[in-house]
């Protein structure tokens, strides 16, 4: 089955390594000679470099102080001394980007996409209006409820109310900032106004729609985004605060309270922490992070936030994949490479799991094996699983894992594109994850299935990854299943501080899409939190988080547009 | 009966070459002086005394211990000696040895060693005579093909990448280069120049590389027709697996 299959990326690892990219001189060849001509053009070979290098020598000239120049690697000897090749975002063929525009510094969309989540909170309403009604008997209606909401859209990003000759911000700087509202209640839903509203009828197909309305039930919420601008400068933990604040203010104004009354207080606390969902748990002190930073968000909330699984539910390997492409930016390029390590490599770990096709090809193989064998139990469904047991997840992992080995061993090209055992071990592993996953709508089936995969790949290859994961990575089969509290969490509530995951660099996308994967394959709505996926499932949102690995090939290539943008407040150039 | 260490599951010959390394029962194909091994580390003079951090343990007056009284010190720990490293990058072409294999050679033969493993080098501290001890056995065995092993302290990428032309694994440095059929050394482990070209040596010819080679190749020894090692990591993971999940306890 394996040697007649098209492997998908042999198209892009062709282009990539047989065809001359800009000034780079890269011989015809074929992508299974093992041998080629090296000519040590270094960082003259690449577009990007040579921007970098220009940019970098006019800086210095400007400020008379040295600064980027890729010669100072051993006194003169460039980095890059091989191929420096542009890479194809996965499942965007036509997608082909410059690697240094994958470093969240040079990617807007990137940017935007952690900006979203960052500076987003959903609310409760019905604690509130409890408040509203019982203790000062204010009649709540549709109609109360939509005029806070206009008031709440004017005072959320920055627009003053009640208070008199306040200061505000400018709304073209925070123009992203707003509230929508989402019930399970369709009566409630038909007589808030459109603006207002998620449709989860309209935003879901029909059978998520009765998933989602059915956990949500009669309660009501409000999908609250303060401005980038702000997430930016202050922290995650700003989000509630923000929040709170312009709730408070929304109600005071929109139901004629009194300023000072003690209602007001109840109201203030169940916005900012009674009735509140953080996209991110807050971390334990030592690691000194606020609710709403990367390292809190758990794998389940990830692949809820993610918008794949609404879109394109037919394809629950897709959803996998888009959910390891976000993954892997957030949890790998920003919060270990940038919180946890204040590093610059870990962009090129992860990027291996999103580009040139190498992880779809291993994870649609797998996709067919498991439906072949398993009589179409990769497919989308419930009743079409197989029981997640030992020998199913050994003879998945297994199968995953010898395939994508025997692709590095056949085709020379991807063992150079993936030239770090890290970079092997997060691929390898996040498809034998992810089938595992898919085959049995099981996370933690999946899971196992992921360390299997570490056991044979370290083996088969002698060598894995790198000092700090491969410890964890050899004992992980341990906790998987394990009862004790703090090491056997169900796989949806871990995540990247989850004790041995804590510094697993290029791990984490696939640990996420493992939990979307079981949920994905199961034809779930929701991997985690109901709440959590209908927030996001909205086109108002700068980032289109149904499709993250697209919009990071935007921003790449120059073409996202993202919010906070400053050229108001700036001088012109 | 005397008891024989196995070390590794496997009929094949990959399976053997990984018994070998681990046992350090290999084959000596080269000689290399203690002149030129000390230039290619790069970490002192030839013919220097080994730099020391403290006097002689004999003069160091310690105190009782029966630990200490039961292990020998190491030559090196007698002595002294700094601690200083060695790292080997290997090929994934059919370099003889991988990083795992080049630690468990040096964890089981050798002591007051400390080895690193990562994808793409291995590197193991030591008093620093004691470093170059294992050094020198791995440098003139069966467990390094000059061509498709280098010692490279600092920018170790390579391992994964395609061949040159002549057959030498890439290294942006060139700390080594084929010249008249053998391998010469121009530059140490960290990539300085040195004075005295060192020969290593001719590579391995392919055929022999494959011969002598740990790692399965789908287009040499495929890993997936070991069954036996196949069947051991399987016994490995479920035996792990089942201790965490103690199924005993939870009835």
């Amino acid at each position: 089955m394996a040697d007649d299959r098209k492997r998908m990326f042999q198209k892009d690892l062709e282009v990539k390594f047989t065809k001359e990219h800009g000034t780079n001189k890269m011989e015809g060849g074929d992508i299974t000679d093992m041998r080629i001509p090296y000519y040590r053009l270094g960082v003259d070979q690449n577009p990007r470099k040579l921007e970098m290098k220009k940019v970098g020598k006019d800086i210095a000239e400007k400020r008379g102080l040295a600064g980027y120049n890729p010669m100072m690697h051993c006194g003169g000897i460039p980095l890059g001394q091989r191929a420096l090749t542009p890479s194809f975002i996965s499942g965007n063929d036509d997608m082909m980007v410059e690697n240094d525009d994958l470093h969240y510094v040079n990617n807007a969309a990137m940017q935007q996409m952690w900006d979203d989540i960052r500076r987003t909170c959903i609310v409760g309403m019905d604690m509130a209006h409890e408040t509203l009604e019982k203790r000062l008997s204010i009649e709540v209606t549709p109609e109360t409820i939509n005029h806070y909401l206009e008031v709440l859209n004017h005072a959320l990003p920055g627009g003053a109310v009640v208070q008199e000759h306040m200061v505000e911000s400018h709304p073209a700087l925070v123009d992203d900032c707003y509230v929508k509202i989402f019930t399970g209640d369709d009566e409630l839903a038909d007589e808030i106004d459109d603006q207002f509203l998620i449709d989860i009828d309209k935003q879901f197909p029909a059978e998520q729609a009765e998933q989602l309305k059915a956990s949500i039930g009669n309660t009501t919420w409000q999908a609250a985004h303060i401005p980038t601008i702000v997430s930016r400068t202050t922290d995650g933990g700003q989000t509630t605060r923000w929040t709170a604040m312009q709730i408070g203010m929304s109600y005071i104004a929109a139901y004629g309270m009194c300023a000072g009354e003690a209602a007001v207080a109840d109201l203030s606390y169940a916005a900012k922490h009674a009735g509140v969902v953080n996209m991110g748990d807050m971390l334990p002190a030592r690691r000194a992070r606020a609710p709403n930073e990367p390292g809190g968000v758990t794998f389940g909330n990830l692949s809820d936030i993610v918008q794949t699984s609404r879109v394109n539910p037919d394809d629950p390997a897709n959803v996998t994949l888009e959910v390891v492409g976000a993954g892997c930016m957030l949890y790998d390029q920003i919060w270990l490479g940038s919180y946890m390590s204040g590093g610059v490599g870990f962009t090129q770990y992860s990027t291996a799991a999103y580009t040139n096709n190498i992880l779809d090809d291993n994870l649609y193989y797998d996709v067919e094996y498991i439906n072949d064998k398993y009589d179409g139990a990769a497919e989308k469904g419930i009743d079409n699983k197989v029981a997640p047991s030992m020998d199913v997840i050994k003879d998945i992992a297994t199968e995953s894992t010898l395939y994508g080995l025997e692709n590095y061993e056949k085709y020379p090209v991807a063992l150079e594109d993936h030239f770090g055992g890290s970079q092997r071990a997060t691929v390898l592993s996040a498809a034998a994850g992810s089938a595992g996953s898919l085959a049995t709508g099981n996370a933690n089936a999946g899971l196992s299935a992921w360390y299997l995969c570490m056991y044979l790949h370290k083996e088969g290859h002698g060598r894995l990854g790198f000092f700090g994961f491969d410890l964890q990575d050899q004992c992980g089969a341990t906790n998987t299943f394990s009862y004790q509290s703090d090491e056997g969490l169900p796989h949806e509530l871990r995540g990247p501080n989850y004790p041995n995951y804590a510094m697993n660099v290029g791990h984490q996308g696939g640990y996420a899409a493992i939990a979307a994967g079981a949920h994905a394959g199961r034809g779930d709505a929701y991997a985690l939190n109901p709440l959590i996926k209908v927030c996001f499932a909205d086109e108002m949102l700068p980032f289109d988080f149904s499709q993250p690995r697209k919009e990071f090939g935007r921003g790449a290539l120059r073409e996202f547009e993202p919010a906070g943008e400053r050229s108001l407040i700036i001088p012109a150039k | 009966m005397t008891y024989e260490a196995q070390f590794y599951p496997g009929a094949t010959s990959v399976a053997e070459n990984r018994r070998k390394h681990m046992s350090g029962k290999v084959e000596k194909l080269r000689e290399i002086s203690d002149d030129d091994l000390t230039i290619i580390l790069g970490h002192r003079v030839p013919g220097t005394d080994y730099p020391s951090t403290h006097p002689p343990l004999a003069e160091m007056g310690e105190p009782e211990c029966s630990i200490r009284e039961m292990v020998e010190p190491t030559d090196g720990a007698k002595a002294g000696d700094r601690i200083r490293y060695v790292q080997f990058v290997d090929s994934m072409y059919n370099a003889p040895s991988t990083p795992y294999f080049r630690s468990y050679n040096t964890a089981i033969n050798f002591r007051g060693v400390d080895p690193g493993t990562l994808s793409g080098r291995q590197v193991v501290e030591a008093r620093e005579r004691d470093m170059e001890e294992l050094a020198k056995f791995q440098l003139e065995t069966e467990m390094t093909c000059p061509a498709l092993a280098c010692l490279r302290g600092a920018s170790v990428h390579g391992h994964s990448l395609r061949l040159q032309e002549d057959g030498v694994m890439f290294d942006m440095l060139e700390r080594v280069r084929l010249e008249n059929g053998t391998i010469i050394v121009q530059k140490d482990q960290v990539g300085r120049p040195i004075d005295k070209k060192v020969d290593l040596g001719k590579p391995m010819s392919d055929e022999e590389a494959a011969k002598r080679t740990t790692i399965y190749r789908v287009d040499n020894v495929p890993y997936r027709e070991d069954k036996e090692v196949l069947e051991w990591v399987h016994r490995v993971f479920e035996q792990r697996t089942m201790y965490g999940y103690k199924p005993a306890v939870q009835e």
